[in-house]
């Protein structure tokens, strides 16, 4: 058989990939593992879960501390891709800059995102927010209205993003986004962004903002904004929510409008 | 003066790239003046001198071009240029110049291998005995029915071991052919010219590198170099900009980060402890890896004695398997250990590349070592088997000559003489070995590799090249620059395809470039090191007795002695023993030391001197900024106060005109009274309504010298300002 010194010689090789991907072991661990001992042991589903330790920590009415309650759970109990601190920082501040009064969620989840956006629009502002899912839509309309967020404020829609978009103007009465955050499958990125484009709610500065755009990363997205010419576009660099070593970024698009 | 003028168009026209006009412009000009030129030229020469004069111009203009289209040319012939060109467009000059580095070991190579091909092995093929003549050259009857075997030519046993390809192959003879050509002494020359020249070769370029190395001072304006010079000019793909451009702000991130780090300046213990316990795990690795070899060296010798057919072919190639494949991965960890030294990324690859560099050295003599006890065991061997072939010949004889007296010629195929251990062809065999696995293992972990971790692709930018094995092997096994040459042929192909099809480059490259005296430094030690055992194989221990050109002789370099007495006039060889006397040579040896000693003194003066006359011209500039600051503020403040000196004299002047027209007016009105009463003074208004920026340039021309004299008398502003007020004070007086 193979000799053993030779099984012996791959050894620092072992060593090396253990250590260079140590973030992702951990993030592996922590993000399929754990929740899989979790699920057969409690039984709820991983977003019930947060819900409930939100519930218990977190004081209804502040949306601040609700979202510390979540980053203490996803930090420190189980592993949830909500936008998390640093990036919501980022995000914080270009809503502040942009203001927007009509503003467009793809993929709510849990709910952060939504309860971070609403909390920075201005007043007379309106979030719409679109979730696939219907039991995480359950739990983030809880949250959201936890928050103390009601109904003119946030609009929560239970549909597929690309259901909803097309009916956006007609159903829900829109006649242009001023700002739309991406943060569902990654591979419907780009053709969420081309209906978006073809059914006319962007304007000249309108701004979309997409994350997770490095890891998982939606290489044909990146692609396609590159070439199209249409967007003035930045990618802000960062690590991954909740996890220090893993590169991730999130991109800033701004339609210039056909030129 | 019609001379002149042509001499003048061409200076026009030579000195036409630097102007800084419009394209089209210069163009227009380029076009005339060369008109000019052709038409008149030739009108310079007077009568019959101006026929041969504009033949003397057309020769010239069609020997420049020709000279030009030779240069095209030659840039053509250089071998790979378009494809380093694509691939320094696609990453960037840092990954092209370890192409080009490879390029130029490759050259190298070329030329050793036409050196050892041409000289040693093309006349032993085609001046020598030919196969199966001698014993040495035939492959013996115990081996013949397996000699043409695949798996046995792999291992390069065989026909492939009674080859010109081998040591063992070689006759002794002193001189072959009808040019009688001096083998043995060929051998020994171009042996020791290889080492020659790559050392030659090497110093040269470190030589030529250390008048353009980079003689600043890394220390200072780091930002400022960074933002000069970071950009790199070769790039013309558009997704490789948009990387060097997120790695020139990681660098500028990672630049600012390290200078607030750096003013911390806590915690120095700590950083201290883990470079510490970093060297210490990759004393650990080293020290792992080297026990391996050893004992699967050890191992393979067991396998030896106990016949090499019983083993599978895992076991009889362990050792190269697990040679090449510690010197691949092992680099891997060093890179992932480097990551706790927290080194500026430049130390940090020089410290790699010394321990990579301790890697393979560790390794290959751990190999010698492992190899000198087989030397020595043949050796052994070989005292056995020349009793036995005495004891075999006697029999031989003795069976022959019982019938007559006269001993006929005794013909016995060669192929059954006994054969005495060749410890040299075994050497050779054991570096070419090494270097086939090590080949196939690098081309497959390669094309493994880089398939796998398609995103982040590394190169090998490691001294893999110029191997120690060659060096060590070359002189057993002539072979090897060729398959060297082969080697790195097809590595260029190999690497670059890699390059192209994973096409995404590192974040941060460096250059490994042969432009850098760190690489160059590093390849001489390691040339150095791998050439000491062959050497000192060579010196002390004798050859076989059976194999090889050196056969027969006590030390290989006994050749070189037999030459100068037989080959050389007599006074020749007198003239180099006197020469070669320790008497003459340790005088000598002395006297190199001492001029060392002196030159290195003298350059290290004039790298003071030269770093004393910068330090000179920097403040000089520093002086001359401060003195043109200072000038350019002084300026200032007296272009200010003259303004203001003038607005107010102007505006005193307006005033008092005003008043002495009102005064005129009042006077009129005084005259008819009612109508202009509550009327306020147009005038005035009119006056002050004026923009004042017409009276903004009056100072300048009107008054230059008070400008320089308020600047010397900072009260000469206030004789002017006081006369208009002066005038105020009787005006009021008089109402």
């Amino acid at each position: 058989m193979v000799s053993p010194a030779i099984a012996l010689a791959f050894i620092p090789l072992l060593l090396t990939i253990i250590i260079r991907c140590r973030y992702y072991f951990v993030l592996f661990y922590r993000a399929v593992l754990v929740r899989i001992w979790k699920d057969c042991v409690t039984g709820l589903s991983r977003e019930e879960r947060a819900y409930q330790y939100v519930l218990t920590h977190a004081t209804p009415g502040d949306p601040d501390s609700i979202l510390d309650a979540f980053d203490v759970w996803c930090s420190k109990v189980e592993f949830i891709s909500n936008i998390g601190p640093k990036k919501g920082k980022i995000l914080d501040r270009l809503l502040m800059e942009q203001s927007p009064l009509t503003v467009l969620e793809l993929g709510a989840h849990c709910g952060y995102s939504t309860v971070r956006i609403a909390r920075s629009l201005p007043l007379g502002a309106r979030l719409y927010s679109l979730e696939m899912d219907a039991r995480n839509a359950v739990i983030a309309e809880k949250i959201i209205r936890l928050a103390g967020f009601d109904d003119d404020t946030v609009e929560l829609i239970v549909n597929p993003s690309d259901e909803v978009i097309p009916l956006l103007r007609s159903d829900y009465g829109l006649e242009r986004l001023d700002f739309v955050f991406m943060d569902h499958w990654k591979k419907c990125y780009l053709p969420d962004l081309q209906m978006l484009e073809g059914s006319g709610l962007l304007g000249k500065g309108s701004m979309i903002v997409a994350d997770n755009v490095l890891f998982p990363g939606a290489p044909k997205f990146l692609r396609y904004i590159r070439k199209s010419g249409l967007y003035e576009w930045k990618v802000h660099r960062a690590t991954l929510e909740y996890s220090k070593g893993i590169r991730d970024g999130m991109a800033e698009l701004v339609y210039q409008g056909i030129k | 003066m019609l001379k002149e003028a042509v001499e003048e168009k061409k200076k026009l026209v030579q000195g036409l790239r630097g102007k800084p006009w419009p394209m089209k412009k210069k163009l227009v000009t380029l076009r005339e003046s060369q008109e000019f030129v052709e038409k008149y030229e030739g009108a310079l020469g007077k009568g019959k001198g101006r026929k041969l004069y504009a033949y003397k111009v057309m020769m010239s203009k069609k020997w420049m071009k020709f000279q030009r289209d030779f240069e095209n040319f030659k840039t053509a012939c250089i071998p790979w240029e378009m494809k380093i060109k694509e691939i320094e467009s696609h990453f960037g000059s840092s990954v092209a110049s370890y192409f080009i580095f490879l390029r130029w070991m490759y050259g190298i190579n070329m030329i050793l291998f036409c050196l050892t091909f041409g000289l040693v092995m093309v006349p032993e093929a085609l001046m020598g005995r030919p196969y199966g003549t001698i014993p040495r050259k035939t492959v013996p009857r115990a081996e013949a029915p397996s000699a043409m075997d695949f798996a046995v030519l792999w291992d390069f046993g065989g026909y492939a071991q009674y080859s010109v390809l081998f040591y063992g192959y070689y006759n002794n003879q002193r001189a072959i052919g009808w040019l009688k050509f001096r083998m043995p002494l060929s051998y020994f020359l171009v042996g020791v010219g290889t080492v020659a020249y790559s050392y030659m070769v090497v110093i040269r370029t470190m030589a030529r590198n250390a008048n353009e190395s980079g003689v600043g001072d890394d220390n200072s304006f780091n930002f400022s170099w960074k933002i000069f010079t970071s950009w790199d000019y070769l790039i013309g793909n558009p997704e490789t900009a948009d990387n060097k451009f997120a790695s020139i702000t990681t660098s500028f991130k990672e630049a600012i980060l390290e200078e607030q780090e750096s003013r911390k300046d806590d915690n120095i213990h700590l950083t201290r402890f883990l470079r510490v316990l970093a060297n210490f795990l990759v004393l650990c690795c080293l020290a792992g890896s080297g026990y391996l070899i050893y004992f699967v060296v050890r191992r393979s010798q067991k396998f030896a004695l106990e016949g090499l057919e019983t083993h599978t072919w895992w076991e009889r190639n362990e050792v190269n398997m697990v040679m090449s494949l510690l010197g691949m991965f092992c680099p891997m960890l060093f890179d992932v250990i480097s990551a706790l030294e927290n080194y500026h990324p430049r130390v940090a690859l020089q410290w790699q590349l010394g321990r990579i560099f301790a890697l393979f050295l560790g390794n290959l003599y751990t190999f010698i070592i492992a190899l000198m006890d087989e030397i020595n065991l043949k050796r052994e061997e070989e005292k056995i088997i020349k009793f036995n072939i005495t004891t075999w010949e006697a029999s031989l004889y003795n069976a022959t000559g019982s019938e007559n007296s006269t001993a006929p010629p005794v013909t016995f195929h060669p192929a059954d003489v006994p054969r005495g251990p060749c410890w040299e062809t075994m050497v050779g065999q054991e570096f070419v070995r090494l270097i086939i696995s090590d080949t196939m293992t690098t081309y497959i972990t390669l094309l493994i590799g880089d398939f796998l971790r398609a995103v982040l692709v590394r190169f090998l930018n490691y001294c893999w090249c110029w191997d120690l094995e060659a060096g060590m092997g070359a002189f057993y096994a002539p072979c090897l620059p060729a398959l060297n040459v082969l080697r790195l042929h097809v590595s260029m192909y190999l690497q670059c395809w890699a390059v192209m099809c994973c096409n995404v480059p590192q974040e941060r490259v460096f250059k490994a470039s042969g432009s850098n005296n760190f690489y160059m430094a590093m390849l001489l030690v390691i040339l150095f090191l791998s050439t000491l055992p062959a050497i000192y194989t060579i010196v002390t221990i004798p050859p076989s007795f059976d194999c090889g050109p050196f056969s027969g002789k006590k030390r290989m370099f006994d050749v070189i002695q037999e030459t100068l007495e037989s080959d050389f006039p007599a006074w020749f060889s007198k003239v180099f023993s006197y020469a070669s006397n320790p008497g003459l040579v340790l005088p000598f040896i002395l006297l190199m030391v001492l001029a060392i000693y002196y030159l290195q003194s003298t350059s290290k003066s004039y790298k003071e001197a030269n770093v004393d006359l910068k330090k000179k011209l920097q403040t000089q500039n520093e002086e001359n900024k401060r003195k043109n600051k200072l000038a350019a503020l002084k300026a200032q403040t007296d272009l200010e106060e003259a303004r203001a000196a003038t607005q107010t004299a102007e505006r005193q002047k307006n005033i008092n005109a005003s008043l002495q027209r009102q005064h005129a007016e009042e006077e009129e009105d005084l005259g008819s009274s009612q109508r202009k009463n509550g009327r306020p003074p147009p005038s005035v208004r009119h006056q002050d309504g004026r923009p004042p920026a017409t009276r903004a340039p009056v100072p300048r021309t009107l008054h230059p010298d008070t400008h320089r004299s308020l600047g010397y008398l900072p009260g000469g502003g206030f004789p002017q300002q006081r006369e208009p007020r002066m005038h105020r004070v009787p005006s009021l007086q008089r109402h």
